[in-house]
């Protein structure tokens, strides 16, 4: 008896997760009211600050009735590199006083999340209106919207989801600014560090600390300097006695002339044994 | 040897000359560092009623005598489910609505048999690319915030306590907690990867199929069983444990990384009895405050203590990026393990002082209290208790015959060992030398430390309860425990004996010297030259400069007296 209801419970679990490799999404539309504005199911589906009807101070009627659907999940973060969650759409416009009747379609496997914050908190708990589901499934809620311009932020706030990319804002009217690090939208307020091009990145970087002026290379340059230089002077005296000042100057230059030959060799060199492996290779 | 010791006294008889007749070099006085805000021992805000025994939604709870005990409704929602108990308890937890479901009492002795529990995975003390802080935090020890992966218990609404707060929500914790199952019960472990990383779980030492019925693999482990759990994915493992005992579970994608960062757990399957309704999630470990049936029979209370390790270097890979390509990049193809040392040492997730305020086993005389005890080190554990001798029962959840138990006061385990003891409070000079607070902590030395500094790590304390008092605070006679409870404590800056020897600081901290000596005038003309090619060069210009100098000294002298006469004369 016990195996057989094992077997039954292990044919259902099997079931479900062919259901869900179909990606059929679940429609959380029997949820119970457990007052101010906070819906739930058994399933972990969630609405707080539900309001169809309470209207905010300054509006005087409801200015219109919109909807909008959003849909969440993983594969929404393809467009935006960096990130690993996100919605399809990263910002929202309503008039003030609109009643708006959000679809929240999460297709992913895990919870998400739209969340609102900033609402007035003589309606709204917390001053919140909150939508949360398990995927793949949808689930709706209506808030009506205060009469002042004003920039929500939308996000969900399961760890590491916002800062992932699952961001957006709400823009009533005007407005009030925006908010950073909305994917496609906003730059992050604190910026990755992608490090330098290739070559540099690899350079040794010196972290020799900048050390006093008297180092000890620096004494032995000295002493080289003062006991040397009566040297140095001796044999150029040697080496350039009896030559005009001209004189002087074409040696130099055609010392400097062999340098730069010298060096234009050792690169032709250099990028002979770099090409020459196509030599050896087939041709095709 | 006599002319050495002259040398040496004619030397030293100079240097005291030199130093002048007047001027004593006097040592600085001590300089007092103040302590700054320190916490109060307990800030928990827990209501005094969550420590009481008490019954609720038909769960019996049992005390729990501490600063920061579990929420009674947790509790209540562990032992029934979330589908068996009443809206309201359900509201006072923070647990989605299907984290736990419990049914079908299969083989009709009283108890749910079918467990389905869902764990999520989320990182606390995570990068913000929003404020320089992190979040959802959780500290170990005052001001100490290592990023961290646990599994929890699939949870609903914020991640904080409240938008203006970010301090995670109770249920966010290290470590990853503790799962209970009754041997035989057929249980379902759902992972929803919330997480921004693959992840896995591998159900280490507990009786589970290779494959499940399904034919998908169940051992957790991506090489040999089934693709690792992708972000934003499910996945179902299936059990029926056949033997009981204390195990582990903990991920095993990249598990070098997964498990210290903490995705690693206690898992622990208890016998089967008739109507015998298991605590399935222990959050933070601890004190188990409903023991399963067959625990009762022979002892009074259950204690889970699960101890980890950190480097910090590790944990602060996941605070240094947002993007998930970095960090993963500084995870896997840079951090190496080899070359790591840990610094911070937890019990259940804190280090001293806040284990004083979650892990106290509270105990009264003459009773017999279960250990059950997981190295989640990355090296051995010397577990070593003050004051008591405990009989080591069971090693890796499989009992040792009775007769050939060891009772002993250092109990040593491998990295992922488990050991269950009996902890006997009978004053009898072998088991116990009688009430009072005794410590009890892994007997290596880094490991009471916390990133070197002392007395930290997993320190805790077996408390009878004549010495703690009712809100959990121990009746300690020693040292005032105030600096411990401060960051400046932790980042160094307070010299730990400043006011214990005497009322001018003989053992605090010198005074910094006034006088600065120059070394600072140097260093500004020297900017241009780099490396010691530069200098060396740069030396013999000057050397070159000086030698031409001195070839035209009288020149310069000449030029310099007109200069000089011209000045004059203007002036």
């Amino acid at each position: 008896m016990a195996n057989l209801v094992y077997l039954l419970a292990l044919s259902f679990f099997l079931a479900s997760s062919v259901s869900g490799a179909e990606q059929k999404i679940v429609e959380h539309n029997m949820l119970m009211d457990h007052g101010d504005g906070h819906l739930m199911d058994m399933e972990g589906g969630m609405v707080m600050g539900q309001n169809k009807d309470k209207l905010p101070g300054g509006c005087d009627k409801i200015s219109e009735d919109a909807q909008i659907t959003v849909k969440a999940g993983h594969k929404y973060a393809r467009k935006f590199p960096g990130t690993m969650f996100a919605f399809d759409q990263q910002e929202w416009r309503v008039k003030p006083c609109t009643r708006l009747t959000v679809h929240f379609i999460n297709e992913d496997n895990v919870r998400h999340q739209w969340m609102m914050h900033g609402l007035p908190k003589y309606i709204y708990d917390k001053g919140m209106f909150h939508l949360e589901v398990t995927g793949p499934a949808k689930i709706s809620g209506t808030l009506i919207l205060p009469k002042e311009d004003k920039t929500y932020l939308v996000h969900c706030d399961i760890a590491q989801h916002m800062e992932k990319g699952m961001k957006g804002q709400l823009i009533v009217g005007n407005g009030s600014g925006t908010f950073p690090s909305i994917p496609g939208l906003t730059d992050l307020a604190i910026p990755d560090d992608y490090g330098q091009a290739q070559p540099a990145a690899t350079a040794p970087v010196d972290t020799q600390p900048a050390d006093s002026f008297l180092t000890g290379s620096l004494i032995i340059g000295l002493v080289l300097g003062i006991f040397g230089a009566p040297f140095v002077i001796r044999i150029a005296r040697e080496r350039f006695k009896g030559m005009t000042f001209n004189d002087f100057l074409a040696y130099v230059s055609g010392l400097f002339t062999e340098l730069v030959n010298a060096i234009m060799k050792f690169f032709t060199w250099l990028y002979q044994l770099v090409t020459s492996r196509n030599r050896y290779l087939p041709k095709k | 040897m006599q002319k050495h010791s002259l040398v040496v006294f004619f030397g030293s008889a100079s240097l005291l000359l030199s130093a002048g007749v007047g001027a004593i070099n006097t040592p600085p006085a001590s300089a007092k560092v103040e302590l700054g805000e320190a916490e109060p021992f307990c800030n928990s805000g827990a209501p005094p009623e969550w420590r009481k025994s008490q019954v609720l939604e038909g769960v019996a709870i049992q005390e729990s005598r501490v600063c920061d005990p579990d929420n009674p409704a947790d509790i209540a929602a562990f032992v029934k489910g979330t589908n068996n108990i009443s809206m309201q308890t359900l509201m006072d937890t923070k647990l989605a609505s299907d984290a736990l479901s419990k049914t079908n009492d299969m083989d009709g002795d009283g108890d749910p048999d079918h467990i389905i529990i869902k764990l999520e995975v989320m990182e606390i003390n995570g990068h913000s690319p929003d404020f320089p802080g992190v979040v959802p935090t959780f500290d170990i020890a005052p001001g100490v915030q290592p990023g961290f992966w646990v599994f929890t218990p699939k949870t609903r609404d914020m991640s904080t306590t409240s938008f203006a707060s970010a301090v995670a929500n109770p249920l966010l914790r290290l470590p990853a907690p503790v799962i209970r199952v009754e041997q035989g019960d057929v249980v379902w472990i759902v992972v929803e990867n919330t997480h921004y990383f693959p992840h896995s779980i591998h159900l280490h030492g507990v009786d589970h199929p290779f494959m499940d019925h399904g034919g998908e693999g169940n051992d957790g482990v991506g090489q040999t069983s089934q693709m690792d759990i992708m972000p934003g994915q499910s996945k179902t493992y299936v059990i029926r444990p056949r033997q009981p005992g204390t195990m582990y579970y903990h991920c095993h994608v990249q598990p070098h990384t997964h498990i210290p960062m903490g995705l690693a757990g206690m898992f622990i399957v208890e016998e089967n009895r008739p109507n015998n309704w298991v605590q399935t999630f222990n959050v933070g470990a601890g004190q188990v405050r409903h023991p399963s049936v067959a625990v009762k029979e022979k002892y009074s209370q259950e204690y889970d203590l699960h101890y980890q390790s950190i480097d910090k270097e590790l944990h602060k890979l996941i605070q240094s990026a947002n993007d998930p390509r970095l960090i993963a990049k500084a995870m896997n193809q840079e951090y190496d393990i080899t070359d790591a040392k840990d610094d911070y040492f937890v019990l259940n997730g804190r280090s001293f002082p806040y284990t004083l305020r979650e892990s106290l086993i509270v105990v009264e005389p003459n009773e017999k209290v279960k250990l059950r005890i997981l190295n989640g080190h990355t090296e051995n554990l010397a577990l070593h208790t003050h004051g008591h001798k405990a009989t080591e029962t069971h090693y890796d959840g499989i009992e040792q015959n009775p007769s050939a138990q060891i009772t002993r006061d250092v109990y040593s385990l491998a990295p992922a060992q488990r050991l269950d003891l009996e902890l006997n409070t009978a004053n009898d000079g072998l088991h116990s030398y009688g009430a009072g607070l005794w410590m009890f902590h892994d007997h290596v030395e880094k490991a009471f430390t916390t990133d070197g500094m002392g007395e930290g790590g997993s320190i805790s304390l077996i408390a009878y309860k004549e010495y703690v008092e009712e809100n959990g605070t121990p009746k300690s006679h020693g040292m005032d425990l105030k600096p411990y409870f401060t960051k400046k404590y932790w980042e160094r800056k307070l010299p730990v004996w400043q006011d214990w020897a005497d009322d001018w600081g003989s053992l605090g901290q010198p005074a910094a010297p006034t006088t600065n000596p120059s070394a600072s005038g140097n260093a500004g003309s020297a900017q241009a030259s780099s490396g010691s090619w530069g200098k060396l060069f740069t030396g013999f210009l000057l050397g070159m400069a000086g030698y031409f100098l001195y070839l035209n000294r009288e020149r310069m002298k000449a030029i310099s007296g007109q200069l000089a006469s011209q000045w004059k004369a203007r002036k």
